[in-house]
């Protein structure tokens, strides 16, 4: 009897301390949204890129997400070049793989159909990078001209940052929501560094190898031009140090065969064959230096060219190591910078 | 896959730039020399074609043997050659003299040598051959006379007037300038 009541209570308390110690885990995720335009049926690609701006802008707006500036998010065809444009990307593979391009934590795909005359339906879908999944699914109705478009894109925005929508804006529209996701768990965050600007990222490149930071920022006629410049001098030189060298050989086998030789005869033959080969190595080694001078000029220039013609980029708001902007609060232009 | 392809091909273009940039960034030495070999004929201050002692001169030791080689510079073909050598015959003797390559052909030559008191005479005389009748023009060395040291003191050696070369026409071969030797025994 003893031994069952021990048994009993060596299990309650077991449990007991189990359940002291059981932790909820959670994980934090960030919060940096890429914006992928949206893909427009039987609408204009002009309109299409105002509402995906105005939808951007708006979530931007609310602070919940860190939008991806629409110029870096449009960089996607550097990394993933396709004829069509991304925005065509609506499955679940394909928007992770280009969230993870553009280092996100979450990206919205959708389109803006044209049903009727007057009537929009426009899709939504929120992706989770980190877990590699949809979570939401917005779906509106919009009946009428621009202005309600507009509208129904600043409600999608409200519906995708998890807040509600303001009475301002509610106006007699169908919205709808699908909730796809449950429970949540979250991947790790690990240590990022700050993201580089795709300006030094070019000239990075470009300084390493000509013409690869214009290739990368898709001047690729540029960057083949410079590249095969630079690759014909290099070839030129190498072909020239060749040739230098050979004679530079027979230079120093001919003089120090002078310098040691006591039969005249020997060293009436190799007088002329020192003058030789002195001459066209230096012949070589100037022209080496010519081409060094010219290549040099054009890595400067194929550097500064991968500098310029690179897209500016925004980044993260806050997140860029720098930045510029007017702030109309103290009505000044401030230079900030975050590392 | 594809990934490691694009990886080894991008590594490739990098040691290929790598090896341009190293050859574009660094220059290489110019050639700079003397040309001032004192054995050098071009540096001996004659006319040619000439004769000249090789070399010029020698220090030796008492009982030693030394060679002088007895040399062309420039000189015209030549079918045979009388050399009227002058030297200081109570320093020095003459052991023997060689033919040098001069009067070599695809026969050896012939030679007479004369030594009395001081005055070596060398009679070289080219055989003729199915290639040609006299030697190649040319600097060369014509014969090389051994000498033995039997007292301390220095010896010059010189061309005598009777000093001659001719052509397979028994034509007198030019010679504008004869250098001179000592032999400088310690």
């Amino acid at each position: 009897m003893l031994v069952i009541r021990g048994i009993i209570i060596l299990h309650l308390v077991s449990f007991c301390l189990a359940t002291e110690t059981t932790r909820s885990v959670s994980m934090k995720t960030g919060n940096q949204l890429a914006v992928l335009e949206f893909e427009g049926w039987s609408i204009s690609e002009p309109l299409t890129k105002f509402l995906t701006e105005e939808f951007r802008e708006t979530i931007r707006e609310l602070e919940i997400f860190q939008v991806q500036d629409q110029g870096l998010t449009n960089e996607i065809s550097i990394f993933y070049p396709r004829k069509k444009n991304y925005w065509a990307c609506w499955s679940e593979d394909c928007a992770i793989d280009l969230g993870k391009r553009l280092k996100v934590n979450y990206v919205i795909a959708g389109n803006i159909q044209k049903k009727d005359l007057n009537e929009f339906l426009i899709s939504g879908r929120l992706f989770s990078i980190d877990m590699e999944t949809l979570i939401d699914e917005f779906t509106m109705n919009s009946s009428g001209i621009t202005d309600s478009l507009l509208l129904e894109m600043k409600k999608m925005a409200y519906n995708v940052s998890g807040l509600p929508v303001p009475d301002t804006l509610s106006v007699g529209t169908d919205t709808s929501e699908v909730a796809t996701t449950g429970d949540i768990k979250l991947k790790r965050q690990w240590f990022k560094l700050p993201p580089i600007p795709t300006k030094i990222k070019a000239l990075m490149m470009s300084t390493a190898i000509p013409g690869s930071g214009q290739i990368w920022v898709q001047r690729k006629y540029p960057g083949y031009g410079f590249l095969g410049t630079e690759a014909t001098l290099g070839m030129a030189a190498l072909i020239s140090y060749y040739n230098y060298n050979k004679a530079w050989g027979g230079f120093e086998e001919n003089y120090s065969s002078y310098q040691n030789g006591t039969d005249p005869h020997i060293l009436e033959e190799l007088r002329p064959k020192v003058i030789q080969y002195a001459q066209e190595s230096r012949r070589y080694n100037s022209f080496m230096k010519s081409i060094r001078g010219v290549a040099a000029s054009i890595w400067i220039v194929n550097m500064v060219h991968a500098y310029l013609v690179a897209p500016s980029d925004d980044y993260f708001d806050g997140e860029y190591f720098f930045d510029l902007e007017y702030n109309p609060n103290v009505n000044q232009l401030q230079f900030n910078f975050n590392f | 896959m594809l990934t490691s392809y694009n990886s080894i091909l991008t590594f490739n273009k990098i040691k290929l730039f790598g090896l341009c940039l190293i050859v574009l960034a660094f220059s290489c030495e110019d050639a700079d020399y003397d040309l001032d070999n004192p054995y050098d004929p071009t540096n001996m201050d004659l006319d040619p074609p000439a004769l000249f002692f090789h070399p010029p001169e020698v220090s030796t030791s008492l009982g030693e043997s030394i060679s002088v080689e007895v040399y062309g510079l420039k000189l015209d073909s030549s079918a045979g050659a009388h050399f009227d050598i002058r030297y200081d015959w109570g320093s020095v003797t003459v052991d023997s003299v060689v033919p040098g390559p001069f009067f070599t052909g695809l026969n050896d030559p012939m030679e007479i040598i004369v030594d009395e008191q001081g005055i070596l005479d060398v009679f070289i005389y080219f055989l003729p051959d199915v290639n040609s009748d006299q030697s190649q023009s040319g600097t060369w060395s014509i014969a090389t006379v051994y000498f033995s040291t039997i007292s301390k003191g220095e010896s010059e050696l010189l061309f005598g007037p009777n000093t001659t070369l001719r052509d397979a026409n028994n034509e007198l071969v030019t010679i504008n300038e004869y250098g001179s030797g000592y032999i400088n025994v310690e």
